[in-house]
C-alpha cells in the first residue's frame, strides 16, 4: 500500500499491483490467469477462504469480480478465470504474462466447509460455473479423510468449453473423488456422459443422506439443479450454491448487489438454498 | 504531441477517405508547403462525422475543427456528404449558444486530385485559426450565475377556470374504455391542490379523477413508447400532441394503438413561480382558480395570482393550444394566434445578449449545480432510447462520469443533437429539472436554426420527413463557404 | 454536552466569516432560482445578509462528505527502458479531506449523515474517504423555522429541532439565534467566539421549538412499516400500478440526503489514470445489468420497489430498525411527475401484515436481524402475498 494522508488504517478501495505469471486459454471464452501480488510482504500476508472473491482489475479499464478459484493451500499464485463478455474482461482477455492488474482481495463470505466435515459433498459445476466449485473441491480433496464421499458432476455445452482440462484426467482418476462428465450434445471422441446436468444428476442420483450439495452455473441450470437435487431429497439448508450480481465496491457500500437486506458481495456470494428461500425472490 | 508553443494551434480535421485525405496526399507529394497545425482523422465519408465529434473535441481543447469531404454530387457512397452538409451547417450555426464562435469550426470540399485546393484551404483556414487565438478554456472562463426573471407577454389571454367541456371529455374516455381501451393517460390531483400527477385511467371512477386546467404540466407523449403493442388512450394539451406526432411519424408508436383525446388549452404553470409567492414551503390549504386568476391559501395567508405572472413561458408563445392531431376534441377549440416574430423563451434571449464569452460563463455556471441527475432525458418524450441511451455507453465514451462542466455540458449537447429537428418545444427537460437549469435553450437554438434553414417545425406533421434525413442536391438556404 | 449560546446575526455571520479563513465553510447560496452548498471565503461571508445564509437547499448537502464524484485511486506507469512493452505500475491513495464546517443544513440533512455512517463506517469494511471528510466536518444545523408541505421528519423518527448528527444546533429567537453546542466537534468551533451566554434563552428556543413542529400534519405510525413493506414485495401489480407515472429519471436519487449508491469506472490509461467513484443512482436499468445481459430489475417497478424497500425495509433489516430516509421531502418536491414516497410506503403498508420471519439460520457474516423480515418461504414460485387488497382503489 502506498502513503496515506487520511488517517485511515486501511483502504479496500486501494487495489495491490500484481502480475500475471500464467494465462491459460481454457475454452473459445474462458481464460484463467495466475496471479501474484508485486509486494512480497503483502502477498506473504494474504490469505483467503475457499469461496471468497476478488476484485481483478485492468487499470484504466476497469474492476470486476471474479471467484479465486485455487485452493488457500495455493501459496504460488491466485487463479481467476475470466469468461469475455463485457469491456472488463475483454481486456484481460488481451493480457500476456508479465502485465500488471489490480487485486482487491479477499471479498466476502466463503464456503462453510467446516461444517461440512463428516458429510458427503456432491459438487455441480455448469460452465464457468465450476470457477468456484473448483476451489472448494481441491480444498476439500486436500483434506479428504475429514469429508465423507466427495463427487463431482461438471457440465458444459461441448467439450470445447469445458474449462480446466489440465485438471480433468487428475479429478477423473483421483480416489478420493468421484468424477462425472457431461456435454449437451453428442461429440466426435466424446468418451464421458451426454446430457444436461439435471438429468444426468437424476441417473446419478446422490443420495441425500448426510450429504452437501453444492452448485454453481448460468441461471437456468440452477433452477433445474436444485429442483432435481429436492427431488432426491436434499434439504434446502444443505444446498449451497454462490450468487453473481453486479458488482462495484465489493465491501457492502455501493448498494447494487443487494439481495433485500443482503448484499452479495459482503453477505454472500455463498449462500445455503434455505437462506435464499428467506429473502426477496429478485433474480 | 505536444503543441510548439505559441507557434500551432490545436487543430483537428476530419477527412473523408476517398476525396479529401487523398487531397492532402496529392499536396503532400507535390511538395505543397503548409501549415502544420492540423492533426488528420481519416473517416470514410464526411457523412460519417458526427457533429458530436466535432463538439468534443471543441469542449476539450481544440482552437479549430475542420470538416473535409467530396465534392456535393461526388460522394463515393452517392449521398454521404448531402446528409453531412445539412448537420454540420446546422452545427456551426448552433456553436454560438454555448459561447463558441462558429469560425471556429468549417466544412468544405476537396477532391483527390486538387492538391492545390487542399493547401489553400489548410492554410486559410489555419490563418484564420490564428487570427482567432487560441480557444478560452473553461477553467479560466469567470463563471456567472445570473439570469434575470422574464415574464414573456403571452399571445392570446392566459386562462386558469374550469374549462366547461371537461365533463364532455371524460365520456368520452369512459365511452373509449367501455370500447376496449385499456386505459388512458391523464392527470389527477397529486399531493397538494397545485401539483397534479399523471394518472393511467382504467375505470370510471379513475376518469372521473381526471383533472384539466392550469397543473396539467406533464406531457404525458412519453409514456406512450412503453406501452407498444397494446391499445391505449392519451390525454393532450397542444403541446404534448407535437410530442404524439413525432412519435408517430418516427414509427415509435402505432397510430391504431393509440387513441388521442384532446381539448383546448388555455396554459399551465410553473410551479416555482407560485411556489415563490408563497410563504417558503407552505403547505397548500387550497387553491381557486378562476378566469386567469389562481388564488392559494397556503401557511395562513391567501395569495391571489394571475396567469400572466405565473404562466409557463412556453404557454405564453403557443400558437398551438389544440391537439394537432386528434380523436376525440372535447369543446371549441382556443383560438390559435399567430406565429410570433420572436419565439424565443427568456433562456434563449438572455443568452443571445450576452458575448461569446460571457455565455461560456452562462453555461459553466450553470452546469456547475448539475447533480447529473439526468431527469431531462427521462422527461423528455423524444428521448426513445430509454434504457439505452449513447451517455451511458463506455464504448464510445461519449462523457465520463467526472463531475466537470464539461462533462455535465457535454451530456447537454448530446441531448440537444440527438434532438435537433426533433424536439417540440415542451421543455419538460427544463421543468424536470431539479436544480432548474435553463437546458432547454440549447434545443431551442437548433429549433430556430432549423427552422431559418429548413423552415421546419417537428411534431405537426405525421407524414413529414425530418430535415437531417433527408437533402436537396441544391440548398437554397445553406451558403456555401470556400475556404480555398 | 449541551451548552447555550448566543449570538446576534452580526456576530454570527462574523464567527463564520473568521472560520472561513482556516477551512472550508459550505454555506446554502442562491444560484439561479435554486439553493446549493457552496464554499465562501471571508470576505463574502462577512458581506452576506444573514438571511442568505439560512434557505433550505434544493439538493441535499450530502455532496459535502460524499462528493458527486472523486478519485479513489491514482494510477501511474513507467516503460521499461529496454523493454517499453513492459510497465511497472504504482498505484496512489489520493484519500485526504479539507478541514470543513457545514454551515446552515436542516436537522433532516444532518441526520442523513447519520444514515450514510450506518454502511460507510460502521461495516465490516471503513470507508477512508468518507470517513476522513466526515472526521473533519463539523455540522452547524439550523432548527427549522418553519417546515415545507413536504417534510416528513416526524414520520421517520425525527423532528425539526432534531440534533441528531449536528455538533451546533442553532435556533432562530427575537434578535438572533440561539446555539446549542451539542458535541465536542462544535465546542471547538466556538472557542473564542463572542458570544453571549445564552441559557436564559432556553424557554424561547423551546417556544420555537413547539411551534414549528406544530405545525406539522400527524404522522402515520410506522412502527410496522419495515415488515409491512416486505411483505408487499411480491405483490407486482401494486409495484407496477404505483409506478406507471415514474419516469424513471432518478432524480429523486441524486437529491437524496441519504442514497449510498455510487459506481467505480476507470478513466485515463494505465500508464496514467483514475478510478472514480460517483453517485449512481438504483432508477437507472445500467444499475444492476450484468454483463451477461441479465437484469435483476429491469423494470420502472422493480426499481422503485428497491428504492422504496430500502429506505423503509432493507435497511431498517440491517441497521437495528432505522429508516434510511429522513423525510426531507427533497424527492417529493423534485419530482417531475409528482411521485410521493409517504404515499407509496403507507399504500405499501394498507391492508398488509408484516409477517414474523420464520425460524431460519442467520445468514452468514451477518448480524443477527431483530426486525421482521420477508416472507417467502416458496422460493421456486414468487408467492403473492397473504392479502392483496387494493388491487383497486
Amino acid at each position: 500500500m502506498s502513503e496515506h494522508t487520511c488517517g485511515c488504517s486501511k483502504n479496500p478501495y486501494l487495489p495491490e499491483v500484481a502480475t500475471v505469471l500464467e494465462v491459460i486459454t481454457e475454452s473459445p471464452t474462458i481464460k484463467s490467469f495466475r496471479v501474484r501480488f508485486d509486494n512480497e510482504e503483502a502477498w506473504e500476508r494474504f490469505t483467503y477462504r475457499p469461496g471468497q472473491v476478488g476484485q481483478l482489475s485492468v487499470f484504466g479499464v476497469g474492476e470486476s469480480t471474479f471467484v479465486i478459484n485455487t485452493p488457500p493451500s495455493c501459496r504460488e499464485y491466485i487463479q481467476f478465470s475470466v469468461m469475455r463478455a463485457g469491456e472488463v474482461t475483454s481486456a484481460i482477455h488481451k493480457l500476456h504474462p508479465g502485465d500488471q492488474v489490480g487485486v482487491r482481495a479477499p471479498l466476502g463470505n466463503s464456503f462453510p466447509c467446516e461444517q461440512w466435515k463428516g458429510k458427503n459433498i456432491v459438487f455441480v459445476g455448469g460452465g464457468i460455473g465450476m470457477a468456484p466449485i473448483r476451489t472448494i473441491m481441491l480444498h476439500v480433496m486436500e483434506h479428504a479423510s475429514d469429508y465423507g464421499k466427495l463427487s463431482l458432476l461438471y457440465g458444459a455445452k461441448s467439450p470445447e468449453d469445458m474449462a480446466y482440462k489440465a485438471d480433468l484426467p487428475a479429478w477423473l482418476e483421483s480416489d478420493v473423488l468421484h468424477t462425472t462428465l457431461t456435454i449437451d450434445r453428442e461429440a466426435p471422441n466424446w468418451p464421458h456422459r451426454v446430457g444436461m446436468i439435471p438429468t444426468v444428476l437424476k441417473e446419478l442420483a446422490p443420495s441425500p443422506d448426510n450429504s452437501i450439495a453444492v452448485l454453481c452455473g448460468p441461471p437456468i441450470m440452477i433452477k433445474f439443479t436444485l429442483a432435481a437435487f429436492r427431488e432426491l431429497g436434499f434439504k434446502d439448508e444443505n444446498i449451497v450454491t454462490t450468487l453473481e450480481r453486479r458488482m462495484k465496491c465489493g465491501i457492502g457500500i455501493c448498494g447494487r448487489c443487494n439481495l433485500g437486506g443482503k448484499y452479495v458481495c459482503l453477505d454472500g456470494p455463498v449462500f445455503t438454498q434455505a437462506q435464499l428461500n428467506e429473502l426477496p425472490p429478485e433474480m | 504531441m505536444s503543441v510548439l508553443a505559441g507557434k500551432e494551434l490545436r487543430i483537428v480535421g476530419f477527412l473523408c477517405n476517398w476525396c479529401s485525405y487523398g487531397g492532402a496526399d496529392t499536396a503532400g507529394t507535390a511538395r505543397a508547403v503548409q501549415p502544420t497545425d492540423l492533426r488528420i482523422i481519416r473517416v470514410p465519408c464526411s457523412g460519417r462525422v458526427n457533429p458530436l465529434f466535432v463538439l468534443k473535441a471543441l469542449m476539450n481543447g481544440a482552437d479549430g475543427v475542420l470538416v473535409s469531404g467530396c465534392h456535393p454530387r461526388d460522394c463515393h457512397y452517392s449521398s454521404g456528404n448531402f446528409y453531412a452538409r445539412r448537420r454540420l451547417e446546422l452545427l456551426k450555426q448552433f456553436l454560438p449558444v454555448i459561447g463558441i464562435d462558429p469560425e471556429r469550426f468549417e466544412y468544405t470540399w476537396v477532391s483527390a486530385s486538387e492538391g492545390q485546393r487542399w493547401k489553400d484551404v489548410v492554410t486559410n483556414f489555419t490563418a484564420r485559426i490564428h487570427a482567432l487565438g487560441p480557444a478560452p478554456r473553461w477553467e479560466d472562463v469567470p463563471a456567472r450565475y445570473d439570469m434575470p426573471v422574464e415574464l414573456l407577454e403571452s399571445l392570446r389571454p392566459l386562462g386558469c377556470g374550469e374549462h366547461p367541456a371537461l365533463p364532455e371529455l371524460k365520456q368520452a374516455i369512459k365511452d373509449a374504455l367501455a370500447q376496449g381501451l385499456e386505459g388512458v393517460l391523464g392527470w389527477k390531483k397529486g399531493f397538494d391542490a397545485i401539483h397534479a400527477e399523471p394518472v393511467f385511467m382504467t375505470t370510471p371512477e379513475e376518469v372521473d379523477s381526471l383533472i384539466w386546467g392550469p397543473f396539467n404540466v406533464q406531457n404525458l407523449a412519453v409514456f406512450l413508447p412503453q406501452y407498444k403493442g397494446r391499445k391505449i388512450g392519451v390525454v393532450v394539451k397542444g403541446c404534448d400532441s407535437k410530442g404524439v406526432v413525432e412519435l408517430l411519424s418516427e414509427g415509435l408508436i402505432s397510430r391504431d394503438e393509440v387513441q388521442i383525446f384532446g381539448m383546448g388549452c388555455n396554459g399551465t404553470v410553473n410551479l416555482s413561480r407560485i411556489l415563490a409567492k408563497l410563504p417558503e414551503g407552505a403547505a397548500i390549504e387550497s387553491c381557486a382558480c378562476r378566469g386567469n386568476k389562481i388564488t392559494v391559501t397556503a401557511g395562513g395567508q391567501t395569495i391571489e395570482m394571475t396567469m400572466a405572472e405565473v404562466a409557463q413561458d412556453k404557454c405564453r408563445l403557443c400558437t398551438k393550444p389544440n391537439a394537432v392531431i386528434s380523436d376525440a376534441f372535447a369543446g371549441t377549440p382556443t383560438t390559435e394566434p399567430e406565429a410570433p416574430q420572436d419565439g424565443r423563451l427568456p433562456g434563449l434571449r438572455f443568452l443571445d445578449s450576452l458575448s461569446l464569452e460571457e455565455r461560456m460563463g452562462f453555461w459553466k455556471g450553470q452546469m456547475e449545480r448539475c447533480i447529473a441527475c439526468h431527469a431531462c432525458r427521462g422527461a423528455c418524450p423524444m428521448c426513445v432510447c430509454r434504457d439505452h441511451c449513447v451517455s451511458d455507453s463506455r464504448d464510445p465514451e461519449w462523457v465520463t462520469q467526472e463531475d466537470t462542466v464539461q462533462q455535465k455540458l457535454f451530456f447537454q449537447l448530446i441531448h440537444a443533437q440527438h434532438l435537433a429537428g426533433r424536439c417540440t418545444g415542451c421543455t419538460e427537460c427544463e421543468r424536470a429539472c431539479p436544480m432548474d437549469i435553463p437546458v432547454f435553450a440549447l434545443k431551442q437554438q437548433f429549433g430556430r436554426t432549423i427552422q431559418k434553414i429548413f423552415s421546419y417545425g417537428a411534431g405537426l406533421d405525421v407524414n413529414a420527413t425530418p430535415p437531417l434525413l433527408t437533402y436537396q442536391v441544391e440548398e437554397t438556404t445553406i451558403k456555401e463557404r470556400d475556404l480555398a | 454536552m449541551s451548552s447555550l449560546l448566543f449570538a446576534t446575526p452580526a456576530e454570527l455571520t462574523a464567527w463564520l466569516a473568521g472560520l472561513a479563513s482556516g477551512q472550508r465553510v459550505l454555506v446554502p447560496c442562491q444560484e439561479g432560482p435554486s439553493v446549493v452548498y457552496r464554499p465562501r471565503t471571508a470576505e463574502q461571508l462577512s458581506a452576506a445578509g444573514v438571511n442568505a445564509l439560512l434557505r433550505r437547499s434544493t439538493s441535499s448537502p450530502k455532496q459535502a462528505v460524499l462528493p458527486q464524484c472523486e478519485t479513489l485511486v491514482a494510477f501511474k506507469s513507467v516503460k521499461d527502458e529496454q523493454d517499453p512493452s513492459k510497465v511497472t505500475t504504482t498505484v496512489e491513495n489520493p484519500c485526504k479531506a479539507e478541514p470543513t464546517v457545514l454551515f446552515g443544513c436542516r436537522p433532516c440533512d444532518a441526520r442523513g449523515f447519520v444514515v450514510l455512517d450506518r454502511p460507510y463506517l460502521h461495516g465490516p469494511f471503513k470507508d477512508p474517504y468518507y470517513g476522513a471528510r466526515r472526521e473533519a466536518t463539523t455540522i452547524v444545523t439550523q432548527a427549522c423555522p418553519s417546515v415545507f408541505a413536504t417534510c416528513f421528519c416526524h414520520w421517520v423518527g425525527s423532528h425539526p429541532a432534531d440534533g441528531e448528527g449536528s455538533d451546533i444546533l442553532f435556533t432562530a429567537v427575537e434578535g438572533g439565534f440561539v446555539l446549542d453546542i451539542l458535541t465536542e466537534k462544535g465546542k471547538a468551533l466556538v472557542e473564542g467566539a463572542a458570544f453571549a451566554d445564552g441559557s436564559d434563552k432556553a424557554e424561547a428556543v423551546a417556544a420555537a421549538h413547539k411551534a414549528t413542529a406544530e405545525a406539522l400534519a400527524p404522522a402515520p405510525n410506522l412502527s410496522e412499516a419495515a415488515a409491512k413493506i416486505a411483505a408487499r414485495f411480491t405483490d407486482t401489480a401494486f409495484w407496477t400500478r404505483e409506478t406507471v407515472k415514474c419516469l424513471s429519471c432518478g432524480a429523486c436519487t441524486y437529491l437524496c440526503p441519504t442514497c449510498q449508491c455510487f459506481t467505480i469506472t476507470d478513466e485515463g490509461s494505465q500508464l496514467n489514470g483514475r478510478r472514480l467513484r460517483s453517485w449512481d443512482s438504483c432508477m437507472t436499468p445500467l444499475f444492476t445489468l450484468e454483463t451477461s445481459g441479465h437484469n435483476p430489475r429491469p423494470d420502472k417497478s422493480q426499481r422503485m420497489r428497491n428504492r422504496v424497500s430500502h429506505k423503509f425495509s432493507f435497511y431498517p433489516e440491517r441497521y437495528d430498525g432505522f429508516f434510511s430516509c429522513v423525510g426531507c421531502g427533497r424527492c417529493v418536491i423534485s419530482c417531475p411527475v409528482s411521485l410521493d414516497i409517504r404515499h407509496m410506503v403507507t399504500a405499501a403498508m394498507e391492508g398488509m401484515e408484516g409477517k414474523k420471519p420464520a425460524e431460519a439460520p442467520a445468514a452468514p457474516a451477518e448480524k443477527t436481524a431483530e426486525t421482521p423480515k420477508a416472507p417467502a418461504d416458496a422460493p421456486a414460485a414468487p408467492k403473492t402475498p397473504a392479502k392483496s387488497k387494493s388491487k383497486k382503489r
